[in-house]
């Protein structure tokens, strides 16, 4: 296991990694802005002309009903970080505990269960078992989120187990069942401690998938129903492109590149600080 | 054969899980399609005669047994919405959908290895950086952003104008070429961050390996060391990616790009069902890709001993 105050170090070199989280941290600002009803809170208020061009009343411009696309953009990051943090924290949870259940109890019916509900769920085409899940929970907000959820676990859950496999038969873990303690306690205090890295990677790897399936299923009509994403104003701007009016497009798609750049940049350093081995040096 | 016979059982089991799924998601919660199939002012009697015929009114298990069975038998009925054959419309729509998304897949995965060989060569020098980078901008693009990108560019008039918007009048291939070109760009940018990524990973732990390092000290040239030793010896996790993408891009990327483009392809008809509670046609396209997972992991397995001997 590499020490925290080497991996930081590692961290504070990556240039491309701090740039990353000083993105990330920006939008979270923004989201907090939001959040707190500083930003963003006009959003729905239709107050200009229909696809007005950028200026001094409305610095992106209007769409077709005479919103604000700035404030919708703003607003936006809100959903994003909403449906972000939600599904990643809830599918890194659900991998853990699942994972190191299977790994803990390897090769016996809890992991055969755990492993064929896996290949079930990875065989199911993505799209279509999102859909599904979001067609089934019309009307429910949540909806999307869970079926996120449902099918994000799949990738921590097999990459915890093998590390619980690797580390259950460390001399800390032996001792720690030799004096008796029982296996949940070992569990959580001893083993899963030790995963956290993987954890913490698959968080972010989780948050950028999130906020991209949810611009694919609001375009779909399956994703956001109440509020504005990024997401619906690119399914919006798909008409307005056609007829020559970027505005919706240009806001939502820069923010979003922006957001998920940060992300994956911040992601990749971590990958390297904790593996040099595939580090591009 | 005892292999064999565990294999066979894991594919069963498998694809029972994934049309209990799908059997729940979307035919349990899907759905009524009473009303839709019946015309206005209908009496409660025809409304029953509707339900019944639709299944609705038996138990959860029965309705079960009865939709495997179907499946299994290739009983697959017709289209609630249409009245169209499942078979007719899947033998109308893959190929559309094989033809659609083919290019893309192939000329995606080989660019990526192409540039994953090229970065792991570089590695750590500027190459290896400038791809690292391509990469991860990609990544970081949405698959709509860049459809309706493309699109622009390519295919208005505020671009250069060179392809049709959308649709897929295709009859010869001038036309396949005018209808295939941008959802084929789509595709390629946006899985080719992730394959460059992918690739470069494998290809960088392979040239770690001791057998290259002998190779280099012997005096072996650049190009045989990629091709012969890296390339050879790292077929096991590119032949998986490979064959293990192929159902899930053609049905998941297929649903976006059909849509977008007004594609008549199976993603498009997959996707439509959805959204109408077309049973018959959801349970052919779930189980015969639960199906062709299970071909796929034999099909697989049989070439991990073919490219690689040890594997037995």
């Amino acid at each position: 296991m590499t020490s925290d105050s080497r991996i930081w170090r590692q961290l504070k070199k990556n240039r491309a990694g701090l740039a990353g989280l000083l993105i990330v941290a920006v939008f979270f600002l923004l989201a907090a802005g939001v959040w707190t009803g500083i930003l963003g809170q006009d959003w729905s208020d239709a107050g200009g002309g229909r696809w007005e061009p950028p200026g001094k009343e409305f610095w992106f411009g209007t769409n077709l009903l005479g919103q604000d696309i700035f404030q919708r953009s703003i607003y936006s990051v809100r959903t994003a970080f909403e449906v972000g943090m939600v599904v990643s924290i809830f599918s890194t949870v659900l991998g853990a505990v699942l994972g190191s259940l299977a790994g803990w109890y390897s090769d016996s019916w809890i992991d055969h269960a755990i492993l064929w509900l896996k290949g079930v769920l990875d065989s199911i085409p993505f799209y279509l078992f999102v859909a599904a899940v979001a067609y089934a929970l019309q009307g429910q907000d949540w909806a999307m989120h869970i079926a996120m959820i449902a099918t994000f676990w799949t990738t921590t859950g097999r990459l915890v187990r093998a590390e619980v496999m690797k580390i259950k038969s460390r001399e800390f873990v032996l001792s720690a069942r030799a004096i008796g303690l029982p296996d949940l306690l070992i569990l959580s205090r001893h083993v899963l401690p030790n995963t956290l890295h993987i954890l913490l990677i698959q968080t972010t790897i989780a948050f950028v998938a999130a906020i991209k399936t949810e611009v694919i299923l609001s375009f779909l009509g399956l994703g956001v129903h109440d509020g504005v994403s990024w997401g619906l104003m690119l399914a919006e701007s798909t008409q307005e492109v056609l007829a020559g009016h970027f505005s919706n497009f240009l806001a939502a798609s820069l923010m979003l590149f922006a957001l998920l750049m940060g992300f994956n940049l911040f992601s990749d350093a971590l990958q390297d600080a904790y593996d040099p081995k595939q580090a591009a040096i | 054969m005892r292999y064999a016979l565990s294999k066979l059982a894991h594919g069963l089991f498998l694809v029972l899980g994934v049309t209990l799924i799908s059997f729940i998601l979307m035919v349990w919660f899907g759905p009524d399609q009473t009303y839709t199939l019946i015309g206005k002012n209908a009496n409660p009697q025809q409304i029953a005669e509707v339900r019944h015929e639709l299944g609705y009114d038996q138990p959860f298990a029965r309705r079960y047994v009865d939709y495997v069975a179907q499946l299994f038998t290739l009983n697959l009925g017709a289209s609630n919405s249409s009245g169209e054959p499942v078979s007719r419309i899947l033998k109308r729509t893959v190929p559309i959908t094989l033809a659609l998304m083919l290019p893309g897949f192939i000329l995606g995965n080989l660019l990526g290895i192409a540039l994953g060989l090229t970065a792991a060569q570089h590695r750590g020098r500027w190459t290896d950086h400038l791809i690292n980078g391509f990469s991860v901008t990609g990544m970081s693009l949405s698959f709509l952003v860049i459809i309706i990108l493309l699109q622009v560019l390519l295919s208005t008039p505020y671009g250069l104008n060179l392809f049709p918007v959308r649709g897929w009048q295709v009859d010869d291939p001038g036309s396949y070429l005018k209808y295939v070109t941008v959802p084929t760009l789509s595709l390629i940018l946006v899985t080719l961050g992730y394959n460059t990524r992918f690739y470069r990973a494998v290809f960088v732990d392979e040239s770690g390996k001791d057998h290259i390092r002998t190779a280099r000290a012997c005096g072996a040239s650049t190009a045989t060391i990629l091709w012969k030793h890296v390339l050879k010896n790292s077929l096991v996790p590119v032949l998986t990616r490979i064959m293990f993408s192929i159902p899930l891009i053609v049905i998941s990327g297929s649903l976006l790009l059909e849509s977008y483009f007004g594609i008549p392809g199976i993603g498009k008809a997959t996707f439509d069902a959805i959204t109408s509670g077309d049973q018959p046609v959801l349970k052919a396209v779930v189980g015969l890709t639960a199906v062709a997972f299970v071909l796929i992991q034999i099909l697989t397995d049989l070439l991990y001993r073919l490219v690689d001997p040890r594997i037995s």
